[in-house]
């Protein structure tokens, strides 16, 4: 079985800093593999070692997404595609027709699997723009895979509801963090993961702009706390009692 | 007829939120509103205007791709400068595939929708809600509407236009449907919620809180370690970016440390109160009352305290 497994370094939410104005800092920002990104290539690694074949990590954006690519080869990927892409400039169907060229160009694959989203933007647009552009079936988040032979049952979860859907080989498919638990790599598969292959493509070279405009960020700034941050002294009981008082002043006791 | 604003959502409730947005783009781009229905015709709600019905598509439940397709079929023929859906995971799918189909820019789970005449603006979210960025895109556009962010519009079409788009198939087959067990609790609907995280030691701790969310009329909802990792509460009672995204009249958050992926499901909370032990915790930044003490002594206090007090 061939499984792609597409990836993105994310902003690190938790490190990006805001200048004086309430700007996000981006030029240098800390990146990190997109948290749900590793549940991805855990998935991949898990139907390889049912099924037997390779996985094939992508990733779209600037020469730091290489160390994301090196983190997925570490879990245990067999090779890298690096796609270099201005990140601060594509937009979501911009990213999934690079990604559709370089699965295109190394394909086909069997199964091609994304996260829900990216821990940073959060779009979910990606993964069925791909599916879209690759031409397969494609079902979203996924919190169970099961491929058997040419089909696939696949359990979807919802927002009230869980759908279980059967499909047919090959198709994209994007993973919910409940499917399953990342593994940690150890530092052996780390020292070896410098040694396997990545291919370097360039993004407007293999997926042409044309004359989509996209979308665009006009502005970006930080929402300013409204919140009023009052600290409540005392032992459990006497706070227990300045906070159900401050609760009703504000009316939002029942 | 070219130049409209079309609506879709596979939830009718949503359907009529996201109208509301696009009376926001239609009236900045002197354009019409489209509620569209899809195989067969819904009840929606009465009102002066036009609703669409794309006839061909047969069967119960249109699929995200379905829906993408029949939707990309009549776009093609009646060039609408935007197509609105509601941001559920099924319509996050549909509209990403259907920019991708008509090649197309497509907004993410926009707010404060607007139109300049040449194109939609709209507000979002990013980097776990850290910050919001103003996003544009060019007509014609697809765009998603947060759920919950607008009120239902109460003007819905009552005129039908039918439009056939013919048969569409799905490469998947929807074999089975499950609800997903949540006790009965809306998240999104409570008024109040208490909600648990890594602090509560032991599973069976759980129901202290319970009994503290039902003393306050309340839902117990928890932050994602509790239902992901641990799997002490189903993921309905998850809040945060890829759970649910709430916004009671009050908040109480109890041994939550705070991570932005969790604010970002609560920070539209009316009143937030925390408790948690470490009084650095990233909780009390979005928080109006912090108590810095330990779940185990407080919790049962406000219990006596709310039982003293009726």
């Amino acid at each position: 079985m061939k499984i792609a497994v597409c990836v993105k370094h994310a902003v690190d939410e938790a490190e990006l800093r805001l200048d004086t104005e309430g700007r996000p800092v981006l030029a240098g920002a800390a990146g990190k593999m997109s948290t749900f990104d590793k549940n991805a290539v855990e998935e991949g690694l898990r139907l390889k070692s049912a099924h037997q074949g390779e996985v094939v990590v992508f990733v779209v954006g600037a020469a730091e997404s290489k160390k994301t690519l090196k983190e997925a080869l570490a879990m245990g990927a067999d090779r890298g595609v690096f796609v270099a892409a201005d990140p601060l400039v594509i937009d979501a169907l911009r990213t999934a027709s690079m990604l559709a060229a370089a699965i295109r160009r190394s394909g086909p694959y069997d199964v091609v699997i994304c996260s829900e989203g990216s821990s940073d933007t959060y779009t979910g647009q990606v993964p069925p723009m791909l599916g879209e552009l690759l031409g397969v079936a494609y079902v979203g988040y996924a919190r169970k895979i099961e491929v058997t032979g040419g089909s696939a049952r696949v359990e979807r979860s919802l927002e009230d509801s869980v759908e279980a859907v059967e499909t047919s080989v090959p198709f994209a498919v994007s993973v919910v963090s409940e499917i399953n638990e990342p593994r940690y790599p150890t530092l052996v598969q780390i020292m070896q993961a410098s040694k396997k292959p990545i291919e370097e493509l360039n993004g407007g070279e293999i997926a042409p702009p044309g004359t989509i405009s996209g979308v665009e960020v006009v502005s970006m700034s930080s929402q300013p706390s409204t919140r009023k941050h009052v600290m409540i002294e005392g032992g459990p009981d006497e706070a227990a009692a300045k906070l159900l008082d401050a609760l009703s002043r504000e009316g939002v006791l029942k | 007829m070219s130049g409209d604003v079309w609506v879709y959502s596979e939830s009718e409730g949503v359907s009529a939120e996201v109208a509301s947005a696009a009376q926001d783009v239609a009236r900045g781009a002197s354009a019409e509103v489209r509620v569209v229905d899809i195989g067969s015709p819904r009840q929606g709600i009465r009102g002066s205007g036009v609703r669409l019905l794309l006839k061909g598509p047969s069967g119960p439940d249109v699929s995200p791709a379905v829906a993408a397709e029949a939707l990309a079929r009549a776009a093609k023929d009646l060039s609408p400068v935007a197509v609105l859906l509601g941001a559920t995971r099924d319509g996050r799918e549909a509209a990403s595939r259907l920019a991708a189909k008509l090649g197309v820019g497509c907004m993410a789970e926009v707010v404060k929708l607007a139109s300049d005449g040449q194109g939609v603006t709209g507000e979002r979210n990013v980097y776990a809600g850290k910050v919001v960025a103003k996003t544009r895109c060019q007509f014609p556009a697809v765009v998603t509407v947060k759920t919950g962010a607008y009120p239902r519009a109460e003007a819905l079409p009552e005129r039908t236009q039918e439009v056939e788009v013919g048969q569409v198939s799905d490469r998947s087959k929807v074999v089975g449907r499950e609800k997903k067990a949540a006790g009965g609790v809306d998240l999104r609907s409570a008024k109040v919620i208490v909600s648990a995280g890594r602090g509560v030691k032991k599973r069976e701790d759980l129901s202290m809180l319970e009994d503290l969310a039902v003393t306050m009329h309340g839902a117990l909802g928890c932050s994602r370690p509790l239902s992901a990792d641990l799997g002490w509460l189903p993921e309905e009672h998850h809040i945060g970016l890829t759970g649910v995204t709430v916004k009671p009249d009050l908040y109480l958050a109890i041994g939550i440390s705070g991570q932005l992926q969790h604010v970002a499901g609560m920070k539209d909370s009316k009143i937030v109160a925390s408790i948690n032990t470490d009084k650095d915790a990233p909780i009390f930044q979005a928080s109006d009352y912090c108590i810095v003490g330990d779940l185990y002594q407080v919790v049962p206090a406000l219990r006596r305290a709310l039982s003293a007090r009726r």
